[in-house]
């Protein structure tokens, strides 16, 4: 009984909870719908201390801009973007494997108004190995051959968190530079799931004209 | 596009690359090849002398261990100087790869596996090559089942069989009689007497006809006895780990699920009820048996088991007094005097 109570109590409170999340006390907001311009991304895919690279493209899904006037001076401004990220990597692991994926992911990033952000992804993808070395097949008749490019395909996940530096905000370039750190899992792996740990060190480029998505970016003024 | 499509060939011809056959011949070498079978693509290593001719294979214990921790210095300086060492990672373990292939870890397979490995090794490095097995705790079931299956013994100049254990059933026995025996003593010395209270204890509670978690229960007992030991020699393994896991390219997490995986899998419920030592008969080849004396995990008297049943004429057993249950880190001079011994004489 006292646990059907509890359950109710936290039950309606997660509601409220949820359905508060888009409400701002005492703030106006105004949304826009506008053209914006999707990111190009390069960066260094260190699997720890084996090299890789990954490149990709952010499409800008929705924005929330918020503004809050401190005193007559000063304004606190927070951009939260999100973005469907489809990202082609790489990394090298001498004589065990060379990793080729394909990963689709939902960013969310936050930006603070001196250049400053965080961000969090998490993805699914298709991953294809290619085995460190020369393998070999045996027949039951004992006649030994070569398999060409073998490896194996791979369902993947992959969620990581990061942080840059966003330059245009104070140079107008159209750069930012981040680091992120994500955990990536092969699977069926060996009737198991394999997980490796990846870092990615790169830029961000965001070119004024490329492929431009109506975006709708919510305006709120506290 | 075409920039695209540039870089795409670009990367894939360096990846294929990585897979051009490179088999050396020389004293001091490093080949590194996959052999595929039946849904696995398993990591062997061959080091050291390939001129010699003679390629020790090691089969590592388990399942799921990796051949990785058996590539020492020690054992690259003192054998794979005249011989050449082959580090063969099972399936399902260390570095071998696969997707969906957890039906097939199984001990037939497994000895198809390892039959396959020498077919590609004589492939490699020539057909003339003598090749010598050395199984180690759940290798020395691999290999007795790959040493009595069909005619596969005449593929192999010698057994090497370290601390491994062809009979699962026997082994249990074996190490509750020896953790028994053992305790009494220690406890009537007064040596870590509360420890060796609960063993004392759990064999005299579980006596016979053990069930896979009484099975389990004796090997974890067994693995903690001979660290009770001042005698037996203290492997710093995380020193080991630290030193080679980097320079080596040791695939850790591989390593890591491939050792959870096949630890917890159907296969142990299967293994602990086999056993072949009413096989042992076939064997005629030369056969090198090391045993540490503190070894609980897989006793000596499973290596007196081993020489009283094989057909063998010439065959040796040794016995490390200051080593459990890996006699080749624990008394790497002797495992490795005696494996030269065995291979100048039967090569």
């Amino acid at each position: 009984m006292k646990t059907g109570i509890i359950f109710r109590t936290t039950l309606t409170g997660l509601i409220i909870f949820i359905l508060g999340m888009p409400c701002f006390s005492q703030s106006d907001s105004l949304t826009i719908r506008k053209d914006v311009s999707s990111n190009l991304k390069i960066a260094y895919n260190s699997s720890l201390i084996y090299p890789g690279i990954r490149a990709g493209i952010e499409f800008p899904v929705y924005f929330v801009s918020l503004k809050k006037t401190i005193d007559s001076e000063n304004e606190k401004s927070i951009l939260k973007g999100r973005f469907i990220s489809i990202n082609a990597s790489w990394y090298h692991h001498p004589d065990f494997h060379d990793n080729l994926y394909l990963t689709a992911e939902w960013t969310m990033r936050r930006a603070k108004g001196n250049g400053f952000f965080t961000e969090f992804s998490s993805g699914l993808g298709y991953s294809r190995t290619f085995l460190g070395a020369t393998t070999y097949q045996v027949d039951d008749l004992g006649n030994v051959k070569i398999i060409k490019s073998a490896g194996y395909n791979y369902a993947m996940i992959i969620a990581g968190g990061g942080l840059g530096y966003d330059f245009s905000n104070k140079k107008e370039i159209q750069l930012s530079v981040f680091y992120k750190f994500d955990i990536m899992g092969m699977f069926p792996y060996n009737s198991t799931i394999y997980f490796r740990p990846v870092m990615e060190f790169g830029i961000i480029y965001k070119p004024l004209y490329f492929i431009r998505l109506s975006t709708k970016t919510r305006n709120i003024l506290k | 596009m075409k920039r695209f499509l540039t870089s795409f060939i670009i990367v894939f011809l360096f990846i294929t690359s990585c897979q051009k056959e490179k088999i050396t011949i020389g004293t001091s070498i490093s080949d590194n090849f996959y052999v595929e079978n039946n849904g696995a693509s398993m990591r062997v290593l061959v080091e050291g002398n390939t001129v010699s001719k003679v390629f020790i294979v090691f089969v590592h214990g388990g399942p799921g261990a990796s051949a990785y921790f058996y590539n020492t210095d020690y054992i690259k300086s003192n054998l794979g100087d005249k011989y050449a060492c082959v580090f063969w990672d099972e399936r399902n373990a260390g570095a071998s790869q696969g997707t969906s292939n957890g039906k097939d870890l199984t001990l037939p397979q497994m000895t198809d596996d390892l039959k396959k490995v020498i077919q590609v090794i004589r492939y490699r490095y020539g057909q003339d090559s003598n090749i010598f097995l050395l199984g180690h705790s759940f290798g020395g079931l691999l290999t007795s089942s790959f040493m009595t299956t069909d005619n596969n013994q005449s593929m192999v100049q010698g057994w090497i069989f370290a601390d491994g254990s062809q009979n699962y059933p026997l082994n249990d026995s074996l190490t509750r009689q020896m953790l028994l025996i053992n305790g009494q003593q220690q406890i009537a010395l007064n040596k870590n007497k509360s420890k060796w209270e609960e063993i004392v204890s759990y064999c005299n509670l579980h006596t016979s006809g053990f069930s896979f978690d009484e099975s389990m229960q004796l090997e974890e007992y067994a693995e903690a006895a001979e660290t009770y030991f001042d005698e037996v020699t203290k492997v710093d393994y995380l020193k080991l780990f630290e030193k080679d896991a980097i320079n080596e390219d040791w695939p850790l997490t591989s390593i890591l699920v491939n050792y959870l995986y096949s630890s917890a899998a159907e296969i142990n419920k299967y293994i602990a009820k086999e056993e072949f030592s009413s096989l042992l008969f076939k064997v005629e080849v030369p056969v090198l048996i090391l045993f540490g004396q503190y070894d609980f995990v897989c006793p000596k008297g499973l290596g007196n088991d081993l020489y009283n049943k094989i057909s063998s004429t010439q065959k040796k057993i040794v016995i490390s007094p200051i080593s459990g249950h890996n006699i080749m880190l624990q008394d790497e001079v002797l495992f490795c005097n005696e494996i030269d011994e065995f291979v100048r004489m039967n090569k």
